[in-house]
């Protein structure tokens, strides 16, 4: 198999994945415009070919020759995933996860009950395990957070949409509404 | 032209308010582009509201000065955390970042307050002089065409920057483009992939994958780090460039200032094309490309000329065509129409106060870039004393804030995090997250002047080649890709 490895195949499975999933719900769309003779299909078909095209070439090439590279320029030093550290894999999949519960708890819950603890929680994840200092760290960049986007910008924030929670973003508003004399 | 500046000058400093404005978009920008996860988008989203309550040579003018000092501020976080804090910024990143892991951070953010103030000085004295005439000749001479022939170059490009091999740099481009046909499509407004989900029918916003791919990546590549124990804390360093080093650069300079303006004229392309254009450029012309990526002077300098060189010439299309060339000078239509106002033509008859403020105002801010700008470096700098576990946190605060901001969705947050996994991901496996983003950027803008093209001369192709530009344009980007398949049949030469 030449000097293919088990990412070059997981690295092919996903590319054809996207290609086989974005061609076959072009399906979808494929109405003809009236001023416009190639339709909607016609540009993200192409994108679509030309990206089998390069990923095939990939494939050839790492073929040929392994995970070598290529006098590309402003080439990045990223060097590959390395999960061979005990306990790595575990805490990235945690640091994956964490934003997206928070994401996901926006709407429910809302910013200003969610922030404290997503901030703790990725100190945490980051390799400070002394609770003073998470919280003192946590504190100090909510109030910066509060601060810039509450008190000085007046941003509208997702405030969440179930109690207790609406009630705790309803009011932090009202206090800094106060605050402001307003 | 002078006169007229003077006047403009005379009407910003004649009024505590306008330049109570004034000082707080030259802060303002700096800041919000310096501060990683956060962008001068971010700050412009949330002034646009206000700036209805401002006169509208105020209004325009505070969008204009946050979108000079915004593109320097996004230098700082390109070259201190390899996270630019706009798109523009991306190419600085390439040997920024490695300049900070070596110990330089002090001579490359030097280089690039000092090459910001010069590119952005040079376009506005360019601006003011050759709006008008700029703006006929390209009304007569820039259709839909050009500007798809200068994306299909532009794209070419980009699939040669930053990654491992050509093959994974055209597919970081073709992804970015592929992500690029999320949501209605720019002809007939059908929808496209929405999967069910009804935000998606607006596609996909610019700001959130922007920090997605870069600010929330770079989080997790640090993560990474600190987990398996390789991070290693950025060298701060306060050693600006001496004026020798930055003179031997000239050339560098003077040609960065002829790309980014350029390319800053043309509608639809802005300041992101602009470095990425003049970063390869660079490249192309140097005797030592393989030190490029690893580090060089020069790649700072070409990028941050560039970028600043193209804000002052997207105002042409902006004041003269009422096209805007980016997100920013797309939030400056919605001042002008906040104010009954319509960018064009008839602007420079019917408001000429308020042109010439905002010409001033934008010659002083790139100015203002070379005193505030190093005051600004100063304290920046500081931050990258702070351990990384604490300045994490902040990041992906503000940049959740970020995301969210602009359209009012949490889509957009999500949007964002998925973005940062991808990024992570393709990045640990040598995809070219610059190459995505500009895919994602010129997507639409490839595929819109590319219909309209089409449909101008009739669906024939050979009508392209009767425009000088256009063929010009077509037949570099032909040969940049010939020399690209060239290379990327060749034997690897650098085993990793």
């Amino acid at each position: 198999m030449g000097r293919l490895t088990r990412g070059s195949w997981i690295e092919l499975g996903i590319f054809l994945l996207i290609v086989a999933v974005f061609y076959g719900f072009s399906f979808q769309f494929n109405q003809t415009i009236e001023i416009y003779i190639f339709g909607a299909t016609a540009w993200p078909r192409v994108v679509i070919v030309l990206l089998l095209i390069a990923t095939l070439g990939n494939l050839w090439f790492q073929y040929k020759n392994g995970s070598a590279s290529q006098g590309t320029m402003g080439q990045s030093n990223d060097e590959p995933v390395d999960l061979s550290v005990p306990g790595t894999l575990p805490r990235m999949v945690a640091v994956l996860l964490t934003p997206f519960i928070f994401a996901y708890l926006l709407k429910p819950v809302g910013i200003y009950f969610s922030a404290p603890f997503f901030i703790a929680a990725i100190i945490w994840l980051f390799g400070e395990h002394r609770w003073k200092p998470i919280a003192i760290m946590t504190f100090v960049i909510y109030v910066i957070f509060i601060g810039l986007f509450l008190v000085i910008l007046n941003a509208p924030l997702p405030q969440g949409n179930t109690s207790p929670f609406y009630d705790f973003s309803a009011w932090i508003l009202t206090l800094n509404a106060k605050l402001q004399g307003l | 032209m002078i006169e007229n500046f003077l006047a403009g000058s005379a009407a910003l400093f004649g009024d505590p308010v306008t330049i109570g404005i004034f000082v707080f978009g030259v802060i303002g920008g700096m800041l919000f582009g310096a501060i990683p996860g956060v962008s001068m988008l971010t700050l412009a989203a949330i002034l646009l509201p206000f700036s209805a309550a401002l006169e509208p040579a105020q209004g325009v003018m505070l969008f204009a000065v946050i979108y000079c000092t915004g593109t320097y501020g996004g230098a700082i976080t390109a070259i201190l955390f390899n996270i630019p804090g706009s798109p523009e910024n991306a190419p600085t990143s390439f040997d920024g970042y490695p300049m900070t892991q070596n110990g330089q951070s002090g001579k490359a953010v030097g280089a690039a307050v000092l090459c910001s103030a010069i590119g952005g000085i040079a376009s506005a004295l360019i601006m003011m002089a050759a709006t008008e005439p700029l703006a006929q000749w390209a009304i007569k001479n820039i259709g839909p065409p050009e500007i798809f022939a200068l994306v299909f170059f532009g794209l070419i490009v980009a699939a040669s920057v930053g990654a491992r091999t050509i093959w994974k740099g055209w597919m970081s481009v073709l992804i970015g483009l592929l992500i690029a046909t999320i949501g209605q499509d720019p002809v007939g407004g059908i929808n496209r992939y929405n999967f069910g989900m009804p935000d998606l029918a607006a596609g996909i916003a610019f700001v959130p994958a922007i920090l997605g791919f870069f600010a929330v990546s770079e989080i997790f590549v640090q993560a990474e780090k600190k987990a398996s124990g390789k991070y290693k804390a950025p060298k701060v360093s306060m050693t600006f460039p001496s004026f020798l080093e930055l003179w031997m650069h000239k050339l560098a300079v003077f040609r960065s200032i002829l790309v980014g303006f350029f390319c800053g004229i043309l509608p639809g392309i802005g300041a992101t094309l602009a470095a990425f254009m003049s970063y390869g450029e660079a490249v192309r012309w140097s005797k030592k490309k393989e030190e490029f990526g690893k580090g060089k002077l020069e790649g700072v300098i070409s990028a941050e000329t560039a970028n600043n060189a193209a804000t002052g010439a997207a105002m042409i299309p902006l004041l003269a065509l009422g096209l805007p060339g980016g997100a920013l000078t797309a939030m400056m239509v919605a001042v002008f129409q906040m104010h009954d106002l319509q960018p064009g033509p008839l602007v420079f008859m019917l408001s000429p106060d308020l042109i010439w403020i905002v010409f001033a105002a934008m010659f002083y801010a790139n100015l203002s870039i070379l005193i505030i700008g190093v005051l600004e470096t100063k304290t920046i700098l500081n931050l990258l004393k702070i351990p990384f576990q604490f300045l994490a946190p902040l990041i992906l605060m503000l940049a959740t804030v970020g995301a969210y901001i602009s359209r009012g969705l949490v889509l957009d947050v999500m949007v964002m995090f998925l973005a940062g996994i991808m990024g992570y991901l393709l990045r640990r496996s040598g995809f070219s997250i610059p190459g995505i983003v500009l895919g994602l950027i010129l997507g639409k803008i490839g595929e819109q002047n590319f219909a309209q093209g089409m449909q101008m001369v009739h669906y024939d192709m050979g009508e392209y080649f009767s425009r000088p530009i256009c063929t010009v344009l077509i037949i570099a980007g032909v040969i940049t890709l010939i020399s690209s398949i060239y290379r990327a049949f060749a034997t690897s030469n650098k085993p990793v």
